[in-house]
Formats: structure tokens, C-alpha cells, sequence
């Protein structure tokens, strides 16, 4: 406990630090700014925004990101509250009864409770961090590469089984994904795979090249294709703060929220994407009058929100402790982090510790600065959601291709996310989404190296995977949520959830 | 692609139940068959020592087997079409970025090399040929929107950032600007873009007469 509160310490001393305070602040306006466009969510954003914290020293850059994902994700709500377009799957829910506040004129308490909302989840959520963060790192450093490629395996499946859709379909994408992380020379044995004879893909596909390809330029053609029909609330915003009684209605909401969005955010394969679908429906059932709900009802919009930023704050865990991107946003983070230098794992809290902890701190710091930034900046952001798309959707393109030129000043990585967006665009055509592609390219390259150190090291032979308790724990919870969600009652029930 | 078009005519089938399910399928054997062709000379090797042949391989394999059944399954359970969408977008949007990607920064096809004409070309061509892929797009808006936007990237990623983005035509850089600083020379392309949107602006707004 006192270790906690002296690392809390640590790094609370490098988190407000004067550069620091101001990094994250710009970090969360930036991502605000950008997250409320609608259309844009946290992947483009964040991809997007990346260099920009190219000048910066690692610390400095990982508080700025961090602050940009709070920004982006908060923009996201704002976005589904005001013109019912949610900017990802997690803020789906909140423009169910966010939404219908609006129109009655309480958009303000709407984006009142979300916030403190979010800002009590994301409190709770940092000290966990903090309080898992040094045992789980111990347990990471008892793993070995079986156990690692269980593990790893085990978030593909979630992944699969908490993908919207086809099952088989969502299958197929991590597969494709992770045949496109082999492209390139292979690191075994240095020889070239699937390059073209191109020397661009030696290296193989940049991780950021493939994240603006097929989310930012293949969301742009997906937009264009839809009628724009936007909604965007006309009238006044009302009052910010809610009323007591607004409070009292939220309260026990917005803890079940925290809890069971931090919980499932701990999960390896994007479980915090469930964590706002839960919540609403635990509401919806523990409500007295049910029907409240999708008319705009205030606990509709506090539970899932404190779900939503709970769960995107601890599904940092997996990342920072074991080195195990659970989400497509956190695979970015990866790639991001190494861009700096820094390779998440285990490894980063013991050699650097006021980065681990500095980054930690300034999640709080971010949550409460988005508090008291973007309430009384409410106009703003109202009147930038009033953009018409023919002007927005240039600026994005451009904002792209620069992002994508100042990586390694590369034109033809240029010309790749123009492939990619149109692969993604032809891919959602088919009924097959990206996130699972993203996911599968990040994990395919360290399932990989993992699976064949591991065949190395027990000389081929394929027992070693079921050898150690922990990997057969895995490899059999893995294959039960498989077998699970292959069941026709299950998938019924999984297609309800994403139905509500 | 309309999916009847797929079907093979000479069975005498009837079309698939699920055009989406059946085209998808019909992706990933496409996939898988190119993953095989593009591997088929890499040793596989053997479970001790995996060869670099060894994923992909297996990986096409199980892409190819999802697509089979997607394939089957489209003809037996109902499902969905694909979705209509114009090829407006996609082409305008690919021209955009490659117009973008050709003129930041030479390039060379072999024998030819592109010129580097900077992000002082580069941007508004990008907003322009993206521009157009809205159906409602209009050259006034288009042509304010890339002289604000151009110079106020040009200030953050190159003033403020320090990114190394070619900002000038390389000619232009040369001559124009031949003993001013770069951020001097970045500065005052910048106001003078700026100036000339501010001009704009105001010139259709008083001819317009709102």
C-alpha cells in the first residue's frame, strides 16, 4: 500500500511538471478538437495527431498521446450526444438516451453527467492501474514464450467473439491481418516474404500506414457514400451542472459503470468495448420504470459513460504490463511508443519508472483537465460539429497525408494509405470490419516470434504449449469462449446486446 | 462489381442467397491464393526450426478454408446484398493522396524522378482532387479552404514542429529565396497565402452581397 502511494508520488512530481502539465492540456484539446468531428474516432485521431509528438522527449510524448486518446474519446461523446453519431462502437450507447436529452432541451446535463461521470471512472481506473500495475508485472515476467502465445491467442478469440457480426467473418480479418504482419524480411532467417521485390516492404507495413489506410481514409469513402443526414442539435444547450436529483439518479450508475467497465477492460481482446453495452443493459433491467430508457433517461447516459472511460483506461494494463495491445487504439499506442524508443512490457516499469509512472498520473491529470476545459468550451465545440462535410473531409485527407509524410518522410508510405483505404473501404462493402484486422497485424508479429521461440526452445516439439499450467489455462479459456460463442444461444444473445 | 456477375453462367444455379456472404468468400480464396503464390518458393521448414514459409502458409490456408464456407453458406442461408456506393469517392480520393504523394518530394520510377514542388503544391492538390469527391463540391470553397489550411499546416508542422516537410518548390526555394533562412522563407509564404484567402474572402463576399 505504501509502495503504491510512493510510486503515486513519483509520479505525480514528473506528471506536473510545468512542460508536462502543458503537453497533457494540449494533448486533450487537440484530441478534443479533432475526436468531435464527426466521422473521426479515437484510431484517426490518434493517427492522425502522431507527429506531432515527434519533437518531444518520451515522457513528454506518452502524457501528450495519452492526453490526445482521453481528448478523442471524450470528443467521441460529445460528438453522439449532440448529432447522434457515435465516433466509435463504445459511444454507440451513450447516443441512445445522450441523444434524446438533447432534444429536450438537456444536452447540457447530458454532457454534465458524462463528464463527471467519466471523471469518477477515470479516477478509480488510474488508481488500479497503479495497484495492478506492479503485481501483474511481476506475473509477466514468470511468463515464457508458450505462455505468451496462450495468452496472446486467447485475446485473438475475444477479439472474435466480442467483434460485431459474422463470426467467421470477424475470423477471417485477424487471419488477413496477420498475414499481412508477415510480409517483409522474415527475422528467423532474413529472407524476404511477400515483398514484391519492393524494397519499401522489406521492412514490412508500417503499422501506422495500415491504422490511417483502412480506419481514417476508408472511413472518409464511407461517409461520402452515406446521405449526410445531420443532426445536430439546434436550440440551446441548457444548463451544465446537473440538479441534485440529477446527481442522486446518477450516482449508484455511475459506480456499477466504473466497476464493470474497468473490470472488462482488463480484458485482452477489446473487452472494453463491451463495458458500455453491459452497463446499460444491468440499468435498463435494475431501473423501476424500463421504458424511461431510449426516451432520455440520465442514468442511460451516466452508467455506459463511466463504463466507456473506465474501461478505456485500464485496458492500458495489458499493455504496459505484459506488452499486449487489447484494442486497436492501444496497438496504436504501441506503435507509437516504439516510434519513441520505449517497447512496452514488463520492462518499462522497472527500467523506467517515471515514464511508467508519470504516465500513469497524468491520466488523472487528463480526466480532470477535460473537466474543467471542455464544459465551459461547450459553444465551441458546438459550432465546429456544425462544419459541413464537404469542407471537413479535405482538411482530414490532408491532415493524413502530411501525418503520414512526416513519419519517415516516405512519399510512397503516402501512396500505401491510399491503398489501404481503399481496401478497407472494398472490405466494408463485404461485411468485414477493420478492428479485428488492425489487431490481428499487431499480435501477428509477436505470436510469431513467440510461437517459434518457444517450438526453439523445446526442440519442435508442440507439447510445450500445454506443458505449463498456466498456458493450458489459457489455451482452454480460449477455446471454451470459442466453442461459447459458436452456440446458437449465445450468438443470439451476443446479437441482442449489439442490436440494443 | 454487381455480384450476379461472379456467378459462373454456365451453372445453371441459382443466385446466391447471400450476395455479401458470397463475395466475401469469394475475397478471401482470391487472398488466400495470392498469399500461396507469393510464398510457394520459401522453405517451410520443419516444427524445430520454422522456415519463413511456414505462417503465411498455414495462415492461406485457414483464409482459404473461412472463404469456402462463406462461399457455400451464401448460397444456402439469406443474407444481405452489398451495399451500392459510387466510384466517385474512391477515385477522387486516390488521386488526391497520390497527387499529394507525387509532389511533396521526388520520387523516382527508374529513369524518371519527380519534381519536388513542396506542401505549397501539394496540400491544395490534395484538397482539390479530394475536394471533388463530393458531389456537391464547389471550386470557391474548395480554393479558401486550401489557402488557409496549406499555410496554417505549413506553421505547425514546419514552424512549430520543426517537422522536415519540402514546404517551396525546389526552383522557386532556390532562387526566390536563395539568402533567406528557412523559416523566414516559410513565414513569408505563409502570410502571403494567408493574405491572398483574406483577399478572396472578402472580394466574393462583398460581390456576393449577403
Amino acid at each position: 500500500m505504501f509502495d503504491l502511494f510512493a510510486n503515486l508520488g513519483l509520479g505525480l512530481s514528473v506528471a506536473l511538471s510545468l512542460q508536462n502539465i502543458a503537453l497533457c492540456f494540449v494533448g486533450c484539446l487537440v484530441g478534443t478538437l479533432v475526436g468531435i468531428l464527426p466521422g473521426v474516432g479515437p484510431i484517426a485521431t490518434i493517427s492522425m495527431l502522431l507527429p506531432i509528438t515527434f519533437g518531444l522527449d518520451p515522457v513528454g510524448a506518452l502524457i501528450m498521446l495519452a492526453g490526445i486518446y482521453y481528448g478523442a474519446q471524450y470528443g467521441g461523446s460529445t460528438t453522439a450526444i449532440l448529432v447522434n453519431i457515435p465516433g466509435e462502437a463504445t459511444a454507440v450507447v451513450t447516443t441512445l438516451d445522450g441523444h434524446q436529452m438533447a432534444r429536450q432541451g438537456r444536452a447540457g446535463v447530458a454532457l454534465g453527467i458524462a463528464a463527471i461521470g467519466s471523471f469518477i471512472a477515470g479516477t478509480f481506473a488510474t488508481l488500479l492501474i497503479a495497484a495492478l500495475g506492479a503485481p501483474l508485472t511481476k506475473l509477466a515476467l514468470v511468463f515464457g514464450p508458450a505462455e505468451y502465445f496462450a495468452l496472446m491467442l486467447m485475446g485473438l478469440v475475444f477479439a472474435v467473439v466480442l467483434a460485431h457480426g459474422s463470426i467467421l467473418k470477424a475470423i477471417a480479418m485477424i487471419l488477413v491481418g496477420t498475414l499481412l504482419s508477415t510480409v517483409g524480411t522474415d527475422l528467423g532467417t532474413g529472407q524476404e516474404r511477400m515483398t514484391l521485390g519492393l524494397e519499401f516492404l522489406s521492412d514490412g507495413i508500417d503499422f501506422a500506414v495500415l491504422a490511417m489506410g483502412i480506419f481514417g481514409i476508408a472511413e472518409i469513402l464511407r461517409n461520402l457514400d452515406a446521405v449526410e443526414n445531420r443532426d445536430v442539435v439546434r436550440g440551446t444547450i441548457g444548463r451544465l451542472l446537473p440538479s441534485t436529483a440529477d446527481m442522486k439518479q446518477s450516482a449508484a450508475p455511475i459506480a456499477r459503470g466504473t466497476l464493470i467497465g474497468s473490470i472488462l477492460g482488463l480484458l485482452p481482446g477489446n473487452g472494453a468495448v463491451l463495458g458500455p453495452f453491459a452497463t446499460y443493459s444491468l440499468e435498463k433491467k435494475l431501473a423501476k420504470d424500463p421504458s424511461r430508457f431510449g426516451k432520455g433517461a440520465i442514468e442511460g447516459v451516466a452508467g455506459p459513460e463511466s463504463a466507456n472511460n473506465a474501461g478505456a483506461q485500464t485496458s492500458f494494463i495489458p499493455l504496459l504490463t505484459l506488452g499486449i495491445p487489447p484494442n486497436a487504439v492501444m496497438a496504436l499506442m504501441v506503435g507509437a511508443m516504439t516510434i519513441h524508443g520505449i517497447i512496452p512490457g514488463p520492462l518499462v516499469m522497472t527500467r523506467t519508472p517515471d515514464l511508467f509512472w508519470g504516465m500513469i498520473a497524468s491520466m488523472w491529470i487528463g480526466n480532470l483537465l477535460l473537466l474543467i476545459i471542455n464544459l465551459p468550451m461547450i459553444g465551441l465545440w458546438v459550432r465546429l460539429l456544425k462544419v459541413p462535410y464537404p469542407i471537413l473531409f479535405p482538411a482530414i485527407l490532408m491532415f493524413c497525408c502530411i501525418g503520414i509524410f512526416s513519419i519517415n518522410a516516405e512519399p510512397v508510405q503516402v501512396l500505401m494509405i491510399a491503398i489501404f483505404g481503399l481496401i478497407g473501404y472494398a472490405l466494408s462493402k463485404f461485411g468485414f470490419e477493420p478492428a479485428p484486422l488492425l489487431l490481428g497485424f499487431v499480435l501477428g508479429d509477436l505470436m510469431e516470434e513467440n510461437f517459434r521461440r518457444a517450438l526453439l526452445m523445446s526442440r519442435g516439439d508442440l507439447t510445450t504449449f500445454i506443458a505449463s499450467p498456466i498456458s493450458v489455462g489459457l489455451l482452454l479459456l480460449a477455446l471454451g469462449m470459442l466453442v461459447l460463442a459458436l452456440l446458437p444461444s449465445f450468438r443470439k444473445s451476443r446479437e441482442d446486446v449489439f442490436v440494443e | 462489381m454487381h455480384p450476379s456477375s461472379a456467378v459462373p453462367r454456365a451453372v445453371p444455379l441459382r443466385a446466391p442467397a447471400a450476395p455479401q456472404t458470397f463475395v466475401a468468400g469469394l475475397v478471401l480464396l482470391a487472398l488466400a491464393g495470392i498469399a500461396f503464390w507469393l510464398t510457394a518458393d520459401l522453405p517451410r521448414g520443419s516444427l524445430r526450426s520454422a522456415g519463413p514459409g511456414m505462417l503465411p502458409q498455414a495462415l492461406a490456408v485457414l483464409i482459404a478454408l473461412c472463404g469456402a464456407v462463406l462461399t457455400v453458406s451464401g448460397f444456402l442461408v439469406r443474407g444481405e446484398a452489398i451495399p451500392k456506393g459510387s466510384l466517385r469517392g474512391p477515385v477522387c480520393i486516390s488521386l488526391a493522396i497520390a497527387g499529394f504523394a507525387l509532389t511533396i518530394k521526388p520520387m523516382s520510377f527508374g529513369a524518371l524522378t519527380t519534381p519536388e514542388l513542396g506542401l505549397a503544391v501539394a496540400g491544395p492538390l490534395a484538397i482539390f482532387l479530394g475536394g471533388y469527391a463530393a458531389p456537391g463540391a464547389r471550386f470557391k470553397p474548395l480554393l479558401l479552404l486550401a489557402l488557409t489550411l496549406t499555410p496554417l499546416c505549413m506553421l505547425l508542422f514546419g514552424d512549430m514542429l520543426n517537422l522536415p516537410i519540402p514546404l517551396l518548390p525546389q526552383f522557386l526555394a532556390e532562387n526566390l529565396f536563395a539568402d533567406w533562412s528557412y523559416k523566414g522563407a516559410l513565414r513569408l509564404t505563409a502570410a502571403a497565402l494567408l493574405a491572398t484567402a483574406l483577399a478572396l474572402f472578402l472580394l466574393t463576399r462583398t460581390r456576393g452581397g449577403r
